[in-house]
């Protein structure tokens, strides 16, 4: 039976992702590379501060290694994530529930796996399109109850919203697609490898 | 004979069965069969509190089954899990059966231990406060800047330094990808889904074995049909293999037996003896089952095996009788039984002294062994003494069975063809023997003791490269007088270890001391964060800096301030930790606290043994020590041999003189010899075990010798007898030279070699009696 129910939402989730045209309209707008690469300012709001945190760096997106967000403000730091891995230089830890993925998906803007993973609402108009998700994954419902993404033909601002009451709002500038990742990338991707 | 009646001899035997019956109805309801592999270590070979440690140890891993579905896709490989899941729920084999791992569940037992977060500092937060507080607040911003630091941001309010989340971050590394709450680990990509189940039963008795084995071959099957992977190993997995294959060769024994028995029916045209020999050897196999669980309470299923084939010496007795009817034309069972019982007996005598001997050395399974074989044997030569007489009353074979002509023609020509061409045969015989001896090499290595299939061994090993996975038979043993001196001495160790994991002996080491800091390290690690955070300022400008504002920064100095005297068991951190964390704790008793060491991707056994010397550390490795006892056992076993083919030799000289001694020994000791050679020849395994095979053939070998010697005139219905013997010895204990497991594969192939050299060479002793006789 667990077979046959793992089954028909397997099938109900890739007709949902084929069909519907909300998804198909922004990705149509998407640009598509393999990598991209970008400056990002982050306001983290957590209930118990009084001023927000925040944060500004570089990241970059490769389709095959993963995410790799390097924080140049207020305290450098590298954090890498692959499906399977997080990496930071305090060492390992385990990639919190369906995070890898998600935030990959998230920064390469590959709905479709977006769309296993969390319920998608939203608009899109000419230039502009704007969604909202909410996790299907128990797990990550605990921890957050929605997210909301925008852009045009690039992803522009990602908000999360916690369970708790925390909230951090993420914006996208200076986005490029370049062929290939500097040697200084590749020497920061390899930590991942094993 | 006048004090021998039938009727009465029969009554005392009935009545001794009644009674084994009686008291055995009682003891085979009653858990009596031992499969596991870990039961055959002797208990002697170490002191009594490891030893118990070791059991405990086992006990604790033995139940465990660990899978891995394997899939294109990780909701894929989930989906399978789910679905061995189910099955696993429905065999109520299990009692715990884990696929989801509830965060939750976790996370809220790990915050019984929040109140103690000032004292349960990880390593390296203690490194970093003794050295550069400072850096401390860099990490901590790190983490709280980061895009997944949110489970730490959710804690900032209660614990602003993040002390609980380092504490919980270091005891749980890994790179285990949680989806749908299921642990999912990424090769090459495929997707494997992890399930841990335990079995009700760790005991592991034979009908759930089989059970888990079908239930394990059946998933794998769905699974495969649906272009899925299983993965399956574990103790129970190897022990279920193994005593499944015990099985199947007593089966092919039996199969054996019956071909013999159908040539016994051919031979006699009567079912008496048919029914007479398999009342005799289901007589003694029952009595021997039955006095031996008496002795030892439970007996291997190895035990089972060997003793069984050993008793098939029992059968003989029988078969003497039988043919004896051939000899003369007034045969009586009273005069039958008069003229075999001195053979009998005697071979009874030397049978008994070559298996006690096996007893010998404080090896269980061996005892057990030349117990049940022991009184096996007796109660076959009791049944042909007090029983049969009665029961053959009358029997009287008229024809004569074509066998008879057969062996008797053989018996005649045979012997006189050896001697007329020993001039060439001898040194052909010789130097075929010593260079087949010189070729034998003793492998004793344990694990060809399971039966596994390569399969299972594939499985195996893959498990143990996608998975951390403890090594199951090597591990330390952590002792101390008290909590606090254990905790010392595994401190001790977990230094040296962490120093040879830095040479690369070994992948991974776990013990729970580097989770728990004893009562005195808690007062330091609070003194510490005492002088370097709280009481330097470093927490007011850090928290200012953050954002707190006044008041919640007094809480937390408050907070700190009442948490001064506190301290956490060990009992009660035990509470709050994992299965896996958990069976690392072998306890307390009056005197002593023992804890387990467990040891990943073992790369150098020989440093890791080396760590023997530190203050109450014992590193056990179950394989390697049982493999050096086999390897004693062995040395010790031959001797055994040798001793007891010196003690029939006596035997014989004294009851025949030494020249017939000589000639009579000279039967099994070749028949050994050649044995051993072909061993040699093929490149068979050559071990403990071969040397009960030598015991079975030094038995049967003085018996064909002693029949022929004492035949005289009765020349060819020993040889009808000797022969009936031979094969059917072959054709049960020689079969299991087919087995898949390696000891008893060789078991039968000495049996084989052996049995038709005695066979070969018998019809040689008592031939002065040749002329005389009447045919």
């Amino acid at each position: 039976m667990i077979y046959l129910k793992a089954l028909m939402l397997f099938l109900l989730t890739a007709n949902v992702c084929m069909a519907d045209e909300l998804l198909d309209q922004i990705h149509a707008r998407l640009t598509k590379a393999a990598i991209t690469r970008g400056a990002f300012e982050q306001t983290k709001q957590l209930k118990v501060l009084r001023k927000p945190l925040i944060s500004t760096g570089t990241f970059i997106y490769d389709k095959s290694r993963g995410v790799a967000w390097k924080t140049l403000s207020p305290v450098p730091s590298l954090l890498l994530i692959s499906d399977t891995r997080l990496w930071t230089a305090q060492g390992e830890q385990p990639v919190p529930a369906a995070f890898g993925k998600v935030f990959q998906a998230m920064l390469g803007a590959d709905l479709a796996q977006l769309a296993t993973a969390f319920d998608i609402t939203g608009s899109a108009r000419k230039t502009s399109w704007q969604v909202r998700l909410v996790p299907k994954d128990e797990m990550l419902k605990k921890v957050i109850s929605r997210m909301q993404l925008s852009g045009d033909q690039e992803l522009r601002v990602l908000e999360i919203f916690e369970t708790n009451g925390n909230s951090s709002m993420l914006h996208f500038q200076n986005i490029s697609h370049p062929d290939r990742l500097t040697a200084g990338e590749e020497a920061d991707f390899a930590h991942l490898s094993p | 004979m006048r004090i021998y009646h039938p009727r009465i001899a029969a009554f005392v035997w009935l009545a001794g069965l009644l009674a084994l019956g009686i008291a055995g109805s009682r003891m085979l309801t009653a858990d009596w069969l031992e499969t596991g592999f870990l039961a055959l270590l002797p208990a002697t070979e170490q002191q009594p509190e490891i030893a118990k440690a070791v059991r405990q140890h086992n006990e604790l891993i033995n139940g465990k089954v660990i899978c891995l579905t394997g899939a294109g896709s990780a909701s894929q490989a989930i989906a399978y899990a789910h679905q061995l899941r189910q099955r696993f729920e429905q065999s109520g084999l299990f009692t715990d059966i884990r696929l989801q791992v509830d965060q939750q569940d976790f996370a809220e037992r790990y915050q019984q231990l929040f109140a103690y977060r000032y004292q349960l500092l990880d390593a390296q937060t203690r490194g970093i406060l003794l050295a550069q507080p400072e850096a401390l607040i860099g990490r901590n911003l790190e983490m709280l800047y980061s895009p997944v630091g949110q489970l730490e941001a959710a804690n900032l309010e209660r614990d602003p330094l993040l002390l609980f989340s380092r504490y919980f971050n270091a005891q749980n590394p890994g790179r285990f990808t949680l989806e749908q709450g299921v642990v999912v680990v990424q090769d090459d990509g495929r997707f494997w889904a992890l399930l841990i189940a335990g079995l009700a039963d760790n005991k592991l008795h034979l009908d759930n074995l089989d059970g888990l084995r079908e239930l394990l071959n059946d998933a794998k099957g769905q699974i495969e049909a649906a272009d899925g992977e299983l993965l399956a190993t574990g103790m129970p997995l190897f022990t279920a293999e193994g005593s499944h294959s015990a099985q199947r060769e007593i089966a092919i024994v039996s199969i054996g037996s019956t071909i013999g028995i159908l040539l016994l029916l051919l031979t006699f045209r009567s079912a008496r003896p048919l029914l007479l020999s398999c009342l005799g050897i289901a007589a003694s196999t029952f009595a021997a089952l039955i006095v031996s669980i008496m002795v030892f309470g439970k007996i291997h299923i190895l035990t089972l095996v060997f003793g069984a084939s050993l008793i098939g010496v029992g059968i003989d007795y029988a078969l003497h009788y039988f043919c004896n009817s051939f000899s003369s034309a007034d045969w009586t069972p009273a005069k039958g039984l008069q003229y075999i019982l001195l053979g009998i007996t005697l071979d009874l005598a030397t049978s008994l002294i070559s298996y006690a001997s096996l007893g010998v050395p404080p090896f269980p399974l061996l005892r057990e062994i030349a117990f049940f074989s022991v009184v096996g044997l007796v109660s076959a030569w009791a049944t042909v003494v007090l029983l049969f007489p009665l029961l053959l009353t009358g029997f009287k074979p008229t024809h004569k069975p074509a066998m008879l002509g057969l062996t008797n023609y053989w018996q005649q020509h045979w012997p006189a063809w050896l001697l007329r061409n020993r001039i060439w045969l001898a040194p052909i015989a010789v130097t075929g023997i010593t260079v087949g001896l010189l070729q034998l090499t003793p492998r004793d290595d344990v694990r060809l003791l399971q039966s596994a299939s390569a399969e299972r061994l594939a499985a195996d090993q893959k498990i143990r490269q996608l998975l951390p996975v403890k090594a199951d038979s090597q591990f330390f043993l952590v002792a101390g007088k008290d909590p606090q001196d254990w905790h010392r001495n595994e401190q001790a160790l977990l230094m040296r270890l962490e120093t040879l994991k830095q040479q690369g002996a070994m992948e991974a080491y776990d013990g729970l001391s580097r989770y728990w800091p004893d009562p005195d390290t808690q007062r330091d690690n609070y003194n510490l964060l005492k002088r370097a955070v709280y009481e330097a300022g470093l927490l007011k400008r850090y928290m200012a800096e953050l954002g707190f504002d006044e008041q919640a920064i007094a809480e937390e100095q408050q907070r700190f301030n009442a948490a001064e005297n506190s301290s956490i068991s060990l009992a009660e951190w035990l509470d709050s930790a994992d299965e896996a964390r958990k069976m690392h704790w072998l306890g307390c008793d009056a005197d002593r606290c023992v804890s387990t060491v467990s040891l990943n991707g073992i790369k150098d056994l020989a440093a890791l043994a080396q760590l023997q010397d530190l203050q109450g550390v014992r590193w056990v490795d179950q394989a390697t020590q049982l493999s050096s006892l086999f390897e004693r056992y062995r040395a010790s076993a031959s001797l055994l041999l040798i001793a007891a083919y010196g003690i029939v030799l006596i035997g014989l000289g004294l009851k025949f003189g030494w020249r017939n001694a000589l000639t009579i020994i000279s039967v099994p000791v070749f028949a050994t010899a050649v044995s051993l050679s072909m061993l040699g020849w093929f490149d068979q395994l050559f071990s403990l075990f071969n040397l009960f095979a030598l015991l079975l053939v030094l038995g049967i070998g003085v018996d064909y010798g002693i029949f022929f010697f004492l035949a005289e005139d009765k020349r060819s219905s020993t040889a009808l007898a000797v022969t009936l013997s031979a094969i059917t010895t072959l054709l049960s204990f020689g079969l299991l030279a087919v087995s898949s497991t390696a000891i008893v594969h060789a078991f039968g192939f000495t049996v084989a070699a052996g049995i038709l050299t005695a066979l070969l060479l018998a019809p040689l002793v008592g031939r002065h009696g040749a002329g005389k006789q009447t045919e």
